[in-house]
């Protein structure tokens, strides 16, 4: 999208030389043209796939000539398999299990793997190079032995990685991270060496990207996504999987220094939410929890939150968590010894004050809990 | 969109319109020029590299006109000559002749040919009419995860799923999709934030949130949704200049104003947000000389900022606009 942070230049001091703009135009077009004159030619050249190239260069949004890339490349794809065929190479392959075909398509790939990194680099935020990036990668798993692809997936991984160290919040990124982690697992699962189970790798991930900045959500998001798998795959009995809340809710804990940290608080309803009896298992934590121990967590995370108010008497996301887990506490049907209505009243004082934007939805709030 | 809205709520009753700074009213007619003016552009590189984009722009221009209340302000019959002119014989459209088929611009080129009425020219101009465009849309859904791939190439996203299932009604067609299965999906792509992301595993995002309840509302599946929580998520997206971002601890952009706000409306949570403020900040995001809305205060205008921007300021009833409807 042209308008994303581009500062307005106003009519009076746009300098832009018309001359020049005809130019950068006719230029263009003539490539734009041309490529599109050989590719309904069917002429499914290397010659033509460099000058896709060029178009992608200036506009990588130009969809159509990503999928003229993918024509070309199939057509250099089935030519070789079916010369493979025409040799009558006899499918005892030799013992390193490549053929010349193989050989051919393992070059045609890598080889426009290497072309897209500058322009990934360049426009991180488009879907049309990450989609045709995962299309070679489904190209190479479908047709080459599995070491290849696997060694192919790996180098993605280091790809994305660093990726994500530039912009740690890009969604392609982490999708096309998840995407990664997937193959290589179904790679190994399939008989393909490797690691069938990557998720205590990617657990850590998520832990070095939170320890580097703790506002990270997107490290935060998926460590919420993780976890639950991570039980399942270590076999962790109930007592395991109390300790994993355990020991989240004390990582939490330590982060909640810093109330301006939303991602934090974000991670601790998380936690919370992962109580709920009715949640299914991929959401869920501990399994065996009485209503008894949730009334317990319930009643130590809020007197927890309600010390920070010592130091945070300011912080709008505390009322307004402090509220909710209250709302959720009573619907346990607690005794309730923990929060009394005038403090409830006041938060929601402190409420309105800290945050009019969301007046509307502390009336609510007021009216949902009896207040 | 059906009638005016009265003029009420963000001015206040007591003052004239034009009595405010410039910045603070609707440049209604600047809008309707800068529209008008964005295919009489081809002495600039910009419209050449967007090409890829003009079905959609087209669809948001009329759309913007029409929510200014100058519906005829674009040529009808050039605007659907031109929707024809991207189809292709299976029944999808291309962003422009010449331009692939994928969902992206099947789902805008129906979106005009709604808004337009123009279903009779649809059955006179394709082979098979309204029925082998919807056979297309309806071939993209993966059979086994209910979710819809943009095109024979593969990429699956929410955004597909949703642009599927408001095509498919447009025309009349939803009962050509496994929409139990659609359902399914979109319950798998809810996080514990109560929001919804690209697919299964991926981080809340406002655009997708908007994406996935549009098409639980379009499937009547809008019990599945926890409002609560959804809504606090969503109005939390407003910042304290009265924008809203699409991520937590992301900055504001005016597209948001139409991806949270329709979202909160179809939840009945729209009084979450401060609707004055949301104003305030879509308006000062105008260019005035020019015409258009941009993403935030001071940037390029383009028409995708524009639409939304209008969307936006429509769904909280802002005066001279016409009434949208958030699905």
């Amino acid at each position: 999208m042209s308008g994303h942070g581009v500062p307005r230049v106003s009519a009076a001091d746009d300098t832009r030389d018309a001359q020049k703009e005809q130019k950068k135009i006719e230029e263009y077009r003539t490539i734009v043209d041309l490529v599109n004159a050989k590719i309904a030619e069917r002429e499914y050249t290397l010659e033509v796939l460099s000058l896709t190239e060029k178009v992608l260069k200036k506009n990588p949004e130009y969809y159509t000539v990503w999928n003229y890339r993918r024509l070309i490349l199939q057509f250099h794809i089935e030519t070789a398999l079916t010369n493979n065929h025409d040799a009558s190479i006899s499918q005892d392959q030799p013992s390193d299990g490549r053929s010349p075909a193989q050989d051919t398509i393992h070059n045609l790939l890598t080889w426009d793997l290497s072309f897209i990194i500058p322009l990934l680099m360049q426009f991180p935020k488009c879907y049309w190079i990450w989609k045709y990036r995962l299309w070679l990668l489904s190209r190479a798993t479908d047709l080459l032995p599995a070491s290849w692809p696997k060694s192919l997936w790996n180098k993605e991984l280091e790809l994305v990685s660093k990726m994500l160290a530039r912009d740690e919040r890009n969604f392609h990124g982490w999708g096309y991270r998840r995407t990664i982690i997937a193959s290589l697992e179904k790679i190994a699962q399939e008989g393909g060496d490797g690691e069938s189970n990557m998720v205590e790798q990617e657990f850590e991930y998520t832990t070095r990207m939170i320890k580097s900045n703790l506002s990270n959500f997107s490290a935060w998001h998926n460590r919420s996504k993780l976890i639950p798998r991570l039980l399942d795959e270590r076999g962790a009995n109930n007592e395991d999987r109390r300790d994993m809340l355990d020991s989240e809710f004390s990582l939490i804990q330590e982060a909640m220094t810093d109330p301006d940290n939303q991602s934090v608080f974000f991670y601790h309803q998380f936690l919370m939410s992962t109580l709920s009896p009715t949640n299914p298992r991929h959401a869920a934590i501990a399994l065996d929890l009485t209503n008894t121990d949730r009334v317990a967590i319930y009643e130590r995370e809020i007197e927890n939150i309600k010390e920070l108010l010592e130091d945070f008497d300011d912080c709008k996301l505390i009322y307004q968590i402090l509220l909710q887990y209250t709302k959720e506490y009573l619907d346990f049907e607690a005794g309730n010894k923990t929060v009394t209505t005038a403090e409830m009243r006041e938060w929601l004082a402190q409420l309105r004050k800290l945050d009019f934007l969301r007046n509307g939805r502390w009336n609510d709030v007021e009216r949902d809990l009896g207040l | 969109m059906s009638k005016p809205t009265p003029a009420e709520s963000c001015s206040p009753p007591s003052q004239p319109a034009q009595a405010l700074p410039d910045e603070l009213h609707l440049l209604v007619e600047q809008h309707v020029q800068y529209v008008r003016s964005l295919d009489t552009r081809k002495d600039e590189y910009e419209y050449w590299l967007t090409e890829h984009l003009r079905l959609n722009g087209l669809y948001w221009g009329l759309t913007a006109v029409h929510l200014l209340g100058q519906p005829d302000a674009l040529p009808r019959r050039e605007v659907i000559d031109f929707v024809f002119s991207c189809v292709h014989e299976n029944g999808g459209f291309g962003a422009a002749p010449g331009h692939d088929t994928h969902m992206l611009y099947t789902v805008s080129a129906v979106q005009i040919i709604a808004t337009l009425d123009a279903f009779d020219e649809l059955e006179e101009r394709v082979d098979g009419g309204r029925k082998t465009v919807g056979k297309f849309i309806a071939s993209l859904q993966e059979r086994d995860t209910g979710t819809f791939a943009g095109d024979e190439w593969g990429e699956t996203d929410t955004r597909f799923l949703y642009g599927a299932l408001n095509a498919l009604s447009l025309l009349h067609l939803l009962h050509l999709v496994d929409m139990d299965k659609a359902v399914e999906h979109i319950q798998a792509c809810e996080n514990f934030d109560g929001g919804y992301g690209t697919g299964p595993g991926a981080e809340s995002h406002a655009g997708q949130v908007f994406t996935c309840l549009a098409a639980l509302s379009i499937a009547g599946r809008l019990d599945l949704v926890d409002r609560d929580r959804l809504g606090g998520w969503l109005s939390d997206r407003q910042l304290p200049n009265g924008g809203l971002n699409g991520r937590p601890e992301k900055k504001e952009d005016v597209c948001y104003s139409w991806w949270v706000g329709s979202s909160l409306a179809m939840i009945d949570r729209l009084h979450w947000i401060d609707s004055n403020k949301l104003a305030k900040f879509i308006l000062q995001s105008q260019d005035p000389d020019r015409g258009g809305i941009t993403d935030r205060p001071g940037d390029m205008v383009d028409v995708y900022h524009t639409v939304f921007g209008l969307a936006g300021l429509s769904l909280i009833k802002h005066p001279g606009l016409m009434e949208v409807d958030p699905v």
